[in-house]
C-alpha cells in the first residue's frame, strides 16, 4: 500500500466502500423490509437533529402566529362587522349545514370505531421527491406499531409501515412507485391495483376494459391486499385512457395531500376494524 | 477536529432538509441538502474526505428519507464524491462558475445513480422529468454556492490557511 499513489489508494477505498454499500442494499432488498443495525444506529444517532427541527419549528411557528395576530388584529375588526351584516344571509345556509352536520357525526362514530385500534402519529419527516415517497412517524413498536400495518389520514388512505424502531416507524405512501394498495371503485366496484407512479400521481392497473370507470369515480381500498381495511377513500379517477390490451389504463389523483400531512393514525387492529366496518350497522367507509 | 467539522456539517445539511420538508414540502422536490458537505469536501478538501462525507451523508438520507433499499444514497454519494473529488483534485473549481455546475451535476448525479440502482435492484421508477430535473440542479448549484459563500464569510481566514487541497 505504501507504494501506491493517492489516486490509487482513494480509487482502491472507493471499491471497498461501493462494495460494502452494495452488501448492504442486498441484504436489504433479500430481507424485504427488515433493517439492519446500521439503519437503526444511523436513525437514534441522529434523531435529536430532527427533534431539534421540530422543537425550532414550533417556535418559530408560534413566534410568527403571534405577530400575525397582532396585525390582523384591527382589520378583524372591520371584517367583523361586515360579517355581522351578512349573517341573514347565513340562515339560508342552515340546510346545507345541516348535511354537513351529518356527515360529521358519521366522521365522529368512525373516529369512536378505530380509536382504540389505533395509535395517533405525528409525522417527523417526510421525502415526497425523487423516487421516494415516504414518512418518518413519531411512533414505534413502544406504542404497538409494528411492520405491514396500515397507516390512514382523516382524508383516507396513507401508506404502509415498513420498519419499526423503538420510538419511530417509516411508512412507504400509497403513491411511492414501490407502494400501492388494492382498489375498488366504489360506484361500479371494478376491482384493481393502485399503484404510485413515482410523480406523486397514482395509476389504478389491472382493471378489465370491459369495466365501467369515468372520470370522477371514487376509489377505496377493497381489503384484498391484506393490509388496509376495506372502505378507506385512495383518491379519485382524473382520467380514463385508451384500453392497453386487456387492462384500462386510469389515473388518480390522491384524496390525502401528502404534501401536508401532520397527523396520522396507525390501524394496530386492522382485522377488528376491518370486521368493524363490514358491520351493516357501522358507519359508511371513511 | 475534522470529524466534528464533518458531523456537524452533515447534521446541519439533516436539519435543513428535515426544515425543508416539514415547512415547505413542496421545495423538498429540488432540494438535497444532503449534497452539500459532498460538494465542500470535494471542492475545498480532499477526494477522500468527499468520499467518506458522501458515504455518512447518504448513510443517514437513507436512514430518514429512503423507503426502498438502505445504502443507495450512501453508494451514490460516495461515487459522486470520489467523482467531484477527483475532478476537484485536477482543476480549480472552487469559484462561482465551479461551484454551481458541481452542485448541479451532483444533483443529477445523484438522481441518476439512484435510478440506475433502483432498476439494477428490479425496483420500479418514477418518470424522470427532464425540465423538473434542469430546474433543481440549478437550484441546488445555486445553493451549493450560496452555503460556500457562507462558510467562506464564517471561516475565510482559517480555510485559506488550512484548506489546502489534498488528493
Amino acid at each position: 500500500m505504501a507504494g501506491l499513489s493517492d489516486t490509487r489508494k482513494n480509487a482502491l477505498l472507493l471499491v471497498a466502500m461501493l462494495f460494502a454499500q452494495l452488501l448492504l442494499i442486498s441484504g436489504r432488498v433479500k430481507g424485504a423490509g427488515g433493517s439492519t443495525l446500521l439503519e437503526t444506529g444511523v436513525l437514534r444517532a441522529t434523531s435529536p437533529v430532527l427533534e431539534a427541527t421540530r422543537t425550532v419549528g414550533g417556535g418559530v411557528s408560534g413566534v410568527a402566529a403571534r405577530l400575525h395576530e397582532i396585525r390582523t388584529a384591527r382589520t378583524e375588526n372591520v371584517l367583523l362587522r361586515r360579517e355581522l351584516e351578512s349573517l341573514r344571509g347565513e340562515l339560508g345556509r342552515f340546510r346545507e349545514a345541516a348535511l354537513e352536520n351529518e356527515r360529521l357525526r358519521r366522521l365522529l362514530e368512525m373516529k369512536k370505531e378505530l380509536a382504540p385500534r389505533s395509535v395517533g402519529a405525528t409525522v417527523v419527516a417526510a421525502n415526497l421527491s425523487g423516487q421516494t415517497r415516504m414518512i418518518v412517524i413519531d411512533r414505534g413498536t413502544d406504542d404497538g406499531v409494528r411492520p405491514d400495518l396500515p397507516v390512514v389520514a382523516w382524508g383516507g388512505a396513507v401508506g404502509r409501515v415498513i420498519y419499526a424502531d423503538s420510538h419511530l416507524a417509516k411508512v412507504r405512501l400509497i403513491s411511492d412507485p414501490n407502494g400501492g394498495a388494492a382498489g375498488l371503485v366504489q360506484r361500479s366496484r371494478a376491482q384493481g391495483m393502485v399503484l404510485g407512479r413515482g410523480d406523486g400521481a397514482m395509476a389504478l392497473a389491472y382493471v378489465p376494459s370491459y369495466e365501467d370507470v369515468v372520470p370522477g369515480d371514487r376509489v377505496v381500498t377493497s381489503g384484498k391486499d391484506g393490509v388496509f381495511p376495506r372502505g378507506f377513500t385512495i383518491g379519485q379517477v382524473v382520467a380514463v385512457g385508451p384500453d392497453t390490451g386487456v387492462s384500462k389504463t386510469i389515473s388518480v389523483a390522491p384524496e390525502v395531500n401528502f404534501a401536508a400531512l401532520e397527523e396520522v393514525l396507525v390501524l394496530v387492529d386492522p382485522r377488528a376494524i376491518a370486521k368493524a366496518l363490514s358491520d351493516p350497522s357501522a358507519p359508511e367507509g371513511p | 477536529m475534522t470529524l466534528l467539522w464533518a458531523v456537524l456539517a452533515i447534521g446541519g445539511s439533516l436539519l435543513f432538509q428535515a426544515g425543508v420538508g416539514q415547512w415547505i414540502p413542496g421545495a423538498q422536490r429540488s432540494v438535497d441538502a444532503l449534497l452539500w458537505p459532498v460538494a465542500y469536501y470535494a471542492l475545498a478538501r480532499s477526494q477522500r474526505s468527499a468520499m467518506f462525507a458522501g458515504c455518512a451523508a447518504g448513510l443517514v438520507q437513507d436512514a430518514w428519507f429512503e423507503a426502498g433499499a438502505f445504502g443507495i444514497h450512501g453508494f451514490s454519494k460516495t461515487l459522486l464524491g470520489w467523482a467531484l473529488g477527483g475532478l476537484g483534485g485536477r482543476f480549480d473549481l472552487n469559484h462561482f462558475p465551479g461551484q454551481l455546475v458541481g452542485g448541479a451535476l451532483l444533483f443529477v448525479g445523484d438522481r441518476f445513480v439512484e435510478m440506475g440502482l433502483m432498476l439494477l435492484l428490479d425496483l420500479d421508477v418514477g418518470p424522470l422529468r427532464p425540465t423538473a430535473l434542469t430546474v433543481a440542479a440549478v437550484i441546488n448549484g445555486l445553493l451549493v454556492t450560496a452555503v460556500f459563500a457562507v462558510l467562506q464569510r464564517i471561516f475565510g481566514r482559517q480555510s485559506q490557511r488550512s484548506g489546502r487541497r489534498k488528493t
